[in-house]
This record gives structure tokens, sequence and C-alpha cells, in this order.
């Protein structure tokens, strides 16, 4: 099996606190991966790890092949990031934020139009591409800080809360494009808070307190915890955790 | 009883575009009332108009007795709102923010100390009075947020998409404290993006491009779903246990929808006439045993989605009629007959 | 109109802003004393020891002599002597000198003859303020020197007395100091006050206060409190500095200054509000107040270049800058020592500008999004 993700132990402690402890996570090649926990159990600075930002405590990772540590340039060329404070500025045109984001991440001119018309062909974009970013609704909004993303072919996107305020035709939109991604060979590691749309995730990891607390597909979790949906086991978990830190 | 809220006609342009198309509404008093819309409907503005922050170009409103645009400074001393953004003071602590907030609704002494220390337990935040905002994880920040607009006793309460970027453990909390607040008697007006809290509601409108779509409790509005709907869920054993069916993609032949719902997809069959219109419910559809499959139904989803492998009768919920209103597949009136006391009330509705 | 609760409840907030964002609170503070002392360095106007280079073809006994009193006076001093400078514009680059002061061959064998003799002094322009006080100084020195070494008594036909008034030391600092009161009050007050509006304009915690029964004028008056006392305290730091680092007394009464250091601050505060009201961002805001304030002040108030020598237009615009009036007052208060009798005019016109810009800030002041 081809491995996009990888990490051994990984773990991060700022002075006393561990943020991120002992977490061994792999994703497959062209997987989609949802990555979940309460606000504060450590996905974000576990997210920064995995994109090179970063440096661990101890432990090890490997990102499209490329370790965390001491290859944390490469790794940045090959992953694209997205995250719910979209990036984009909002008074530049579609088409002007297309083509920052393709300069910044290094692709050539002619390269880039063919890119942009591509990517924008795929994401719906191609009738807004003279509008203002800014005038555009949410969901759009999502779509463009998608296609930026996306531009420089990443092999994995990490999307970070990527769905937040976005109402459900147009969530229900942008998980049919991540898996039109995925089906393509993009790896995408993304979290969310919202338990119905995870299902639609591949393969999930709960984090509770920086450790993972549970991993597998929708389908495992809720079969071997014995919960309807992923959202009740969610809240099974960070209700038991003073209990069961050891578990 | 005059309800809590009263719009009547209400009209604003908003960037050159009509934002909300002459709506009216009765949002009676007490009442858990959510406003739910795709982006751009015009929740936001429809809120902003109530909190008294923006103009209507022509309508009106009437708030707890009063005109909002005549007697706007009466009308906020009794109306608490919660904007979509955290604005709070993020380098004032949790104390230090509720007694500002106290203080310019002009509460003191033993009010003020009293107040916030009933606040602080009811927003469970009490170890974290000295504790500065921006410090507070999201779940706790808006936790405070509606601690503070709780603070001068409001008897209407707008919050706007309160819950976004939270956890579902600090959402849970969150939305009891709401189902308590309108236990006291309270009017909360809630924005959500998210139809599990929605259906927390005890009534709803639907907004669309600016007008109304649907609007009613959420156990009527689940009623008039107009199709019969399945899950279709792969093979257990199959490698990729996620079905996805593209929006692109046309639904089988006799299916209205069809979408992903948690890991598996929904699929809308139209062919029940009886409950087309959205009309009533009739007993006969949902007295249909679920999980009885059609072979007919199968196989035309088979042949549609090739990795199905189960299909389940189930009952639709808020989602599914959000799709279907949206859709344009399903419809109702602005206005539904004040409610004959239905036949049988459905499940899924208010607990 | 004014619930005094709620006015004070808005102050102590932004005190508490001020205090917990120390880096800006740092910059308030240290701020002022370092542009003290910058200015007074850039702008000490007390020239000394100018370099200069004297050309000398015949180094005759008498030629030396009167070079050496250049070199000997404060204000020149002699880098070298050269025979010939055939390429003067070399010299100026090579040595790095202001002047070059050129004796003609035989100037000793001329001096004595009836027609007299000629020096010609070549001055480097790129600074003309320098330019000009070698210039005035040159003619005087080597006349002097010249007659010095001739012995020869120079005839009494006119003995020209000046007597410089108020600034006897022409030390720059009792220039400079009354210019920094003016731009750095002006700054604190517009830029901080329009700064903090729109930062909760851009936080969204505008509306929160717009939604509360807060009245704008509570929200207005409560916000410029703080401010006033932060510009006051820097006021008091700069007459401090300005007294033990470059001796700098008010010859006039403190209070009087003081009072009307208050009118200056009400006038800057009102420019930052109003300020405020036309922008939504903090960025916008800080540009906008620099623009309106900094600039102006030091520009065309009368800080650095007198008034009277701007055109005509510019000096229309340096008679609706609140500084100009300010400016007035402060020199007249600490150089001059005169009191509100000579001053009432510029403090007249000064708090009606104030009133007037505060009058159309709370006009402006929305109390919807």
């Amino acid at each position: 099996m081809e491995y996009s993700i990888r990490t051994e132990h990984l773990t991060k402690s700022f002075g006393s606190f561990l943020a991120v402890d002992h977490i061994d996570v792999s994703v497959a090649k062209g997987e989609v991966f949802g990555f979940l926990g309460a606000n504060g159990a450590g996905k974000t600075t576990a997210i920064r790890m995995l994109c090179g930002l970063l440096a661990p405590t101890s432990g090890r990772g490997t990102v499209a092949g490329f370790d965390i540590i001491r290859e944390s340039e490469k790794i940045r060329t090959r992953i694209g990031y997205m995250s719910q404070k979209f990036s984009l500025y909002p008074d530049l045109s579609v088409g002007q934020n297309l083509r920052l984001y393709g300069r910044l991440y290094g692709l050539g001119s002619k390269d880039l139009e063919a890119r942009i018309r591509e990517m924008a062909a795929f994401l719906g974009l191609e009738e807004l591409l003279k509008r203002v970013t800014g005038s555009l609704p949410w969901g759009w909004q999502q779509r463009l800080s998608l296609a930026c993303a996306n531009l420089h072919r990443p092999e994995i996107l990490f999307l970070d809360e990527p769905t937040g305020s976005v109402d459900p035709v147009s969530r229900r939109n942008f998980w049919d494009l991540i898996h039109r991604l995925s089906e393509q060979g993009t790896t995408i590691f993304i979290t969310s808070h919202y338990m119905d749309e995870v299902e639609y995730c591949h393969r999930l990891s709960i984090m509770i307190d920086g450790r993972v607390a549970a991993m597998g597909t929708p389908r495992e979790l809720k079969r071997d915890s014995g919960c309807a949906t992923i959202h009740e086991l969610f809240l099974k978990l960070v209700e038991k955790k003073p209990a069961g830190a050891a578990a | 009883m005059e309800p809590a809220v009263r719009i009547a006609s209400l009209a604003k342009d908003h960037a050159g575009e009509r934002a909300l198309r002459g709506i009216s509404l009765d949002i009676p008093d007490p009442c858990l009332f959510g406003i739910i819309g795709a982006d751009g409907a015009g929740k936001s503005t429809l809120m902003n108009i109530l909190a008294t922050l923006t103009d209507a170009d022509s309508g009106s409103v009437r708030a707890l007795g009063r005109d909002l645009a005549e007697e706007f400074p009466a009308i906020r001393k009794d109306i608490g709102y919660m904007p979509q953004r955290f604005s709070l003071y993020q380098d004032l602590s949790v104390g230090e923010n509720l007694d500002f907030f106290a203080d310019i609704f002009g509460i003191s002494g033993k009010a003020k100390a009293d107040r916030m220390d009933h606040l602080l337990a009811f927003a469970g935040l009490q170890t974290f009075k000295n504790r500065r905002a921006g410090l507070l994880s999201g779940g706790m920040k808006q936790k405070l947020a509606l601690a503070c607009t709780l603070i001068h006793h409001p008897k209407l309460l707008l919050l706007d998409e309160p819950t976004v970027g939270v956890d579902p453990v600090a959402r849970r909390d969150f939305w009891s404290m709401l189902k308590s607040l309108r236990a006291d008697g309270i009017t909360l007006v809630v924005s959500t993006p998210y139809m599990d809290e929605a259906s927390l509601c005890d009534s709803l409108v639907l907004l669309h491009e600016g007008g109304i779509l649907a609007q009613g409790p959420p156990a009527q509005l689940v009623a008039a779903y107009p199709f019969d709907l399945f899950r279709v869920e792969a093979s257990p054993e199959a490698r990729v246990t996620t079905l996805n069916y593209p929006g692109s993609q046309e639904p089988p032949p006799g299916f209205a929808l069809v979408y992903p719902s948690g890991g598996s997809l929904h699929a809308a069959e139209s062919l029940t006439a009886s409950r087309r219109d959205g009309a009533a419910v009739t007993a006969e559809a949902t007295s249909e045993i679920p999980g009885v499959q059609s072979e007919d139904r199968f196989r035309r989803l088979r042949s549609a989605i090739p990795q199905a492998h189960t299909v389940t009768r189930i009952e639709p919920a808020l989602e599914d009629c959000f799709f279907a209103l949206l859709s344009g597949r399903m419809r109702m009136g602005p206005k539904l007959p004040p409610d004959p006391a239905p036949a049988e009330a459905p499940p899924g509705g208010e607990s | 109109m004014i619930a005094r609760g709620r006015l004070i409840s808005i102050a102590r907030k932004e005190m508490r802003h001020i205090f917990r964002d120390w880096q800006t609170l740092v910059v308030v503070l240290v701020m002022p004393v370092m542009m003290m002392f910058l200015y007074g360095y850039a702008l000490n106007a007390d020239a000394k020891e100018i370099p200069v280079l004297i050309e000398m073809p015949s180094p005759d006994p008498e030629t030396r002599a009167v070079a050496d009193k250049i070199d000997a006076s404060q204000l020149f001093a002699v880098r070298g002597v050269v025979a010939t400078a055939a390429d003067p514009a070399e010299l100026f680059k090579l040595h790095n000198i202001k002047a070059l002061i050129r004796f003609p061959p035989g100037f000793a064998r001329d001096l004595r003859r009836p027609g007299g003799t000629r020096v010609q002094v070549l001055i480097d322009g790129s600074d003309p303020n320098l330019g000009t006080i070698i210039r005035n100084a040159a003619e005087p020195l080597l006349l002097g020197a010249t007659l010095q070494v001739l012995g020869v008594e120079q005839p009494k036909v006119l003995d020209l007395r000046t007597l410089v008034l108020y600034n006897p030391e022409q030390s720059s600092a009792l220039f400079f100091v009354p210019g920094l009161m003016a731009v750095i009050l002006l700054m604190i007050s517009a830029l901080l006050t329009s700064v903090a509006i729109a930062r909760e304009k851009e936080l969204g915690t505008m509306g929160q206060l717009l939604v509360s029964p807060l009245r704008p004028l509570e929200i207005i008056v409560g916000k410029i409190i703080p401010y006033v006392f932060l510009a006051a305290v820097d006021g008091l730091l700069i007459m401090t500095v300005g007294r033990l680092a470059f001796g700098v007394k008010i010859a006039g009464n403190p209070w009087l200054l003081a009072t009307c250091s208050l009118v200056y601050i009400f006038t800057a505060l009102s420019i930052g509000l109003l300020i405020s009201t036309l922008v939504k961002r903090q960025q916008h805001a800080m540009f906008a107040a620099l623009g309106a304030t900094m600039m102006p002040t030091v520009l065309l108030s009368g800080f650095i270049f007198p008034v009277a020598s701007m055109p005509l237009q510019l000096q229309i615009v340096s008679h609706l800058i609140p500084a100009t009036y300010f400016l007035e007052i402060v020199r007249g208060i600490i150089l001059k020592g005169v009191g509100i009798h000579e001053l009432w005019r510029p403090l007249l016109i000064l708090s009606f500008e104030g009133m007037l810009l505060m009058a159309i800030a709370i006009r402006k002041f929305k109390v919807k999004l």
C-alpha cells in the first residue's frame, strides 16, 4: 500500500502541555481521511507538523514520502492547504486570485492558464472568473479557495474546517468535489465539526486530548462502538475522557 | 396575543441585489425560531434588520409591541444580539467582558454581581472568569458571547449562526442552553446552516433568494415531504463503503433526487402520487413498514448505482426536506393553514 | 443626555485596552522622547567647524596669517591649503569640504594697492541653510582678518549691534520643542482615537455597542477620555525632556500652557473622530490620520518652514490647520512668556475649530451599521 501520510509516535508539547501525544496515523494515497476532534484537541497542531510548519518534539513522520523534519521545503510544494478562514484576496477577481496562487506555487504562464481553465471547469467557476471575489456567496468563495489550494496539483490536500458556515446544498456539492479529487488520486486530509458529513470520509480518526482515541472506516467505528452515528460515537468518546485516558 | 415579532412585506436591497423581497412572517412569543436557507438567501440581512442595525427599504417590523423603525432606541433595551463573528473584546477577561456589558445596560451593584454569577454558572465559565476571552476555545467563546447578550434580561434574543466552528460537544451544550432560555419564556431567533440544529427549533422559516420557501414546525415540514425516501448502502465487504452520487449526474428514472448522506445515498422516489403536492401527510404513506424493498425500485437504483447493495425505506429528516425544497421538487405555501391537529405526529419532531 | 455610569464603563474599558496593548503603549510613550532627540540633532542649526579648503598660490606671511585667523574662528575649520585648485569640483568631492576660499596670486602685494584685491569663496549650495550661513559669515570674517593683519584700524562709520530676543542663544531646542508638542499631541489624539473606533468596527464589537442602549455621545466621549489623559501625559513628557535634556524653560504661565494644550487635544480628538466616522478599517484610519495630521503639521504649520515665506495658497491652508494656532500659542508662552491678552485670538480660533469638527463628527456618527 502506498502511503501519503505516515506518522510514528508524533508528539508535540508546549512546556508541560502535551498538545499532540504520540499519534500514529497512516493515510493511503487517494484516501479521504477525516481528522476529527473537539476544539483544542490538538488537530491544528498536528496539521501544522504534517505541513512542516512546526517541528515535532519527538516522533517521526513522512508526508508525500518526505520527512517532515528534514524535508519540509519539499513537502510544501507537494501539498495544498485550505482553512476555514479562506486566504483569498476579496478585492481581487476570481481569475486574479487563481493566477496569484498559481504563481506563488511556481506554475509557468502557459501551464498556469491551462490549469486555471481546467480547475475553473472542474469547479464550475468559468462564468465567475471576472467577478470580484468578495462579492461572491460564501459557498463559491469556498470553491475558489479549493481551486487555489489545488492549482499546483498537490498530492495531498489539507482542508481545515472547510465547510463551516456553509449551507447543506453547498456542503454536499463540496463533498462531491472532494470525492472526484480523491478518484483522481489526490489524498484528502480533512477536519470538520460536522459529524454528518464526516461519514463521507473513507476513514476517520477522532482525537481526544492529543491522542487518537478511535480510527477506522465510519462503518467499522460504528459497528465496533455500537453507536448508530459518528456523532454519537464522538459524544461518547469526549464524555468518557476523564476516566478513559488509557483506553 | 401579539406575536413577539411581526414582519410585514419586508424588502431590502443589499449591494445592488434584492436581499429580501417583501417577506411577511410572525414569530410567536415565546418561541425558539430557526431561520435556515442557502448562502445569500437573506438570513443575515433579516437578522441585521431585526437587530436594528440596518433599516429596511420597505415594509415594517413590529417587535415586542413596538415599531422597529420608529422606536429602535427603546427596543434595543429588550433585544440581545449575537453576531455571526465573535464580537467580544479578546483582550479583556471573561469577567471584564460581562462587567462591561452590564455597565452599558445600566446594571450595577448587587444586581450586577448576581447576574454575572448566574450567567457564569449558566455558561459553565466560573473557573474561567479571569481568562482573556481571546484565549478561550471556540465553544467557550460562543458561550461567553451568549452570556453577554443575556446580561440585561432581553425578551428577544437574535443569534446569527452562533455555532459555526464549534465542536459537536460544545454545540450540543450550546443548544441545551438555548432550550432552557426558551423554557424561561424568552423568544429566540436563530439562523443556522446545520439542519440537525434546525430540527431542534419550535418553528422554522426557509429563506430562498430573499423570499420564504417554506415555514412551519420541523415536524410539519418533514410531514409534508412528498417522496418515498430510501437509503442506499454499499456492501459492508466493499473496499470503499462510502457511496457518492455526483450532483451533476441525473437521478435514475422514477427518482427525483439522489444525494449522499452520511456515507450512504438518499434516493427520493417521485412516484407516490398521494404525497405529490405536499398537501398533508397521508397515513398510508407513513404507515408503510420501513425496510420493505420493492424489486422494481431496487433494480432501477441498482442500474444507476453499481455499488448499491442494500436499499432501505427511511423516514425523511429535515435535511432531506431542505434538499427537496431547494431543488424545487417540493412545494409549500408561504403560509400553512392553522394546523387542524395532524392525524398523527410524525417521528423525528420536537422532543 | 449622558449617563455617567455608562460613560465611565466605556472609558474604563478603553483604558484596559490601552494598558493591555503594551506595544502600542510603549510606542506612545517612547516615540515622543525619541522624536525629540532626533529633531534635536537633525534640526540643529547651530553650525560649527565647517570644513573648508584654502587655495593659496603665494604663501606669504600675510596670506598665511589671514588663513590662520579663518581657522581660528569657531565657524570654520581649515582642512588644508593647496597651491592651485585647477578643478575645484574635484576638491569638494575629494576632501568633503563645504567651501573653498581662493586667494589670488600676489594677495599680500595687491592688498596695499589702491584698487585692493579679490578673494573668491566657492560654496557648496546643496544644503541651502549651511550655504547661507557660510555666505553671511565669510565676508565680515575675511575683512576683519585682513584688516587685522594689515594693522589697519577699521573706520567706525556704522556700529551695527544686533540683540536677539526670546531665544538669545539661538538654541534650536527652543524652536523644535513647541513644534513637537504640536505634532505629537495631534498624532496621539487623532491617530489613536480613529484607530480605536475603527478597530471596534473591524472586530464587529461596534455592532454590539450600537445594539445596546448606549447613546452615540456616550460612546464618543467615553472613548475620548482615556486619550485625553494619554495625550496630556505625552505633553508633560515632552516638557520634562525638553527641560532636562535641552534646557527649555517655560517663560510664561505653565497653567495657561496646559489649558491651551487641552483645547488643542480636544480639537485633535475631533479630527480623529471625524476620520473614524468615514473609514471602516484600522489601516485606513491610520493612513488618513497620518495624512491629515502629520504632514500638514510638520510642513505647513510653521514648525519647520515659516508661514510668511510660503506661497499664498499654502498660507491659506496653513491658516486652516489647528497646529498653526497652537504653535503660535506654545511659542508665545514658552519663548516670549506672553499671556492670554496676546493669545486670545489663536485660542479662540482653535476652540472654534475643535467644536466645529466635533459637531460634524457627532452628526456623522452612525447609530446603524
